[in-house]
């Protein structure tokens, strides 16, 4: 149903404009002053709508979900043993992982008996789900806080995992590391936990 | 030094100074616009983004220079000038100032004192129309021709209220020399109010201040280039240095009419209730005057930025109807009453 058209009646400053033009004059004054003294101030982002996006930048969530990291453990070993979990995870298939196995006397670099020799992202196809952080059994891969992707060629955006391991140390370095993800525990284990729980509230009932 | 030199040295000087204001003018008015709207507006380029205009010259200047394959190349060409050249034109008989003693002659600041300069800037200032009419119908673009007749329908309807407010305060001074309306505006008015203009002519200045936005093309009275409607009205189809020369000349009529107005209503260079020019060196009293002058001007062109980012458009019909039926009454009554007044009084 058509709504009626409800013909608004104007009073008389209304319409000589004028009245209303200066009103509107008053309230555009009060903006330009408020936004005036703001930039006046020292300092980054002093107007509160305005990002000066190379000098201020906004605070990203937490979990925010931007460049690969590679990760490292406390020894500063590659968590990462090359299984492919990620690969295989990943919906846009942009993962590439090379299983090595450790050669002898380089297990000071590598957390597990293999490694992976070569592990590429194609950045053009990720999507950033962050599927390859779960799905890592050995949480070696985590989704960063960079989100400054634009590159000038193609070759560019494939990141390496030197490029990866460079970024984990730079946001190491600048705190801004997420923390490890809790362990999901396996399904049969958290079962006989519970049946454990109950066993000992049982018990106690009993007593 | 000779009359023919000191002409010309005013003539230049008045030139660029044009040039400057309306150059500075395209900053204000992005920034000025930027801070209405809570935004921050260009501050990149040079101390507080002052470089702006000049990146925005030598973008308009490098850019290719098309001209449309359909369009007619003489008028096309023509355009830009037809529309610039009146607004350079316009500012020759208003003044910039009172006069100034330099080595012993007195020389007016105004570059000529016709003594029919209302006239000429009518006549000139209805010249630009011309510029977005051929612009327009050269374009050979149906948006670029409805803004210029929309133009050629506004600026006719407006110019007659606004020669009919010119003629009420060429009636109040009794002369048509802008100098010496200027000069009348000294002292006090009825004892206690400064002897301007505005306080003679209210209703005359509010009808003035309104036909001159329509003038000005300048919204809410935007309508040949309303880019809602018709994409840029008569400069759709222009690039390059062309259309920086169509957006140039917008700022020197407002330049012009911000000036008129300071010299019709607002007391030209006097200051109120002070007479500089009592304890002032003659020198330093023809650069005072010109400061005073500036300053006021510089309030009316931040005015018309001002208005612009705080109206919307009005419809096509409803600036029509404000012009036939509100300002051009209004006008005639106001005439009357001066007449009236001036008859009964003098």
């Amino acid at each position: 149903m058509a709504r009626p058209v409800v013909e608004k009646k104007y009073s008389f400053t209304e319409r000589i404009y004028l009245y209303e033009i200066v009103k509107g004059l008053g309230l555009t004054w009060k903006h330009f002053v408020k936004n005036f003294t703001a930039s006046l101030k020292r300092g980054p982002h002093t107007v509160p709508t305005c990002w000066q996006y190379p000098e201020d930048r906004r605070e990203i969530s937490p979990i925010f979900r931007g460049e690969h990291l590679l990760l490292l453990d406390e020894q500063g070993r590659e968590k990462c043993v090359g299984c492919g979990m990620c690969a295989r995870a990943c919906p846009a298939k942009c993962i590439t992982v090379k299983r090595g196995k450790v050669a002898e006397g380089e297990e000071s670099r590598y957390a597990g008996k293999t490694y992976c020799e070569e592990f590429q992202i194609d950045l053009l196809r990720c999507i950033f789900c962050g599927f390859c952080e779960e799905a890592c059994p050995k949480g070696a891969i985590a989704l960063g806080k960079g989100y400054e992707l634009a590159r000038y060629t193609p070759g560019e955006c494939q990141l390496t995992k030197e490029k990866m391991l460079a970024n984990y140390r730079r946001e190491k370095e600048l705190g801004i590391l997420k923390p490890p993800r809790k362990p999901v525990p396996v399904a049969g284990a958290a079962k006989e936990a519970a049946a454990k729980a109950k066993g000992a509230d049982e018990g106690k009932a009993k007593d | 030094m000779n009359d023919w030199v000191i002409a010309l040295i005013k003539v230049v000087f008045i030139w660029t100074w044009t040039l400057i204001i309306a150059t500075i003018m395209t900053w204000v008015e992005r920034r000025g616009s930027a801070m209405i709207q809570d935004r921050l507006g260009p501050n990149r380029a040079g101390p507080f983004g002052l470089f702006q205009p000049l990146a925005d010259g030598i973008k308009l200047f490098t850019k290719e220079d098309i001209i449309p394959e359909k369009a007619h190349k003489i008028l096309f060409n023509l355009g830009p000038i037809l529309f610039a050249l009146p607004a350079f034109s316009a500012y020759a008989v208003v003044p910039f100032g009172d006069k100034i003693v330099i080595g012993g002659k007195e020389i007016l600041l105004q570059v000529a004192d016709v003594n029919v300069g209302f006239l000429y800037i009518v006549a000139v200032g209805s010249m630009a129309v011309y510029g977005i009419v051929v612009g327009g119908w050269g374009s050979n673009n149906k948006y670029s021709i409805l803004g210029g007749l929309r133009s050629t329908a506004q600026l006719i309807s407006y110019e007659v209220p606004w020669g009919i407010v010119l003629l009420t305060t060429v009636m109040v001074y009794g002369t048509f020399s802008l100098r010496e309306i200027s000069l009348a505006q000294q002292g006090t008015f009825l004892g206690f109010l400064p002897n301007w203009g505005i306080f003679k002519q209210p209703l005359g200045f509010i009808l003035f201040i309104v036909t001159a936005y329509a003038e000005a093309n300048r919204v809410p009275f935007d309508l040949p280039e309303a880019e809602s409607e018709i994409v840029a009205g008569y400069h759709t189809e222009y690039g390059s240095m062309r259309l920086g020369l169509y957006l140039f000349g917008e700022y020197v009529n407002m330049y012009t009419l911000a000036a008129l107005m300071v010299t019709l209503f607002f007391g030209a260079w006097h200051l109120p209730y002070v007479d500089m020019s009592k304890f002032l060196s003659p020198f330093a009293y023809g650069i005072a005057s010109f400061l005073v002058f500036f300053a006021k001007v510089a309030f009316f062109l931040w005015l018309f930025v001002w208005v612009r980012w705080t109206v919307p458009r009005f419809r096509y019909d409803q600036v029509m109807g404000l012009g036939w039926k509100a300002l051009i009454p209004l006008a005639l009554a106001n005439l009357f009453i001066t007449a009236l007044v001036v008859q009964l009084t003098v």
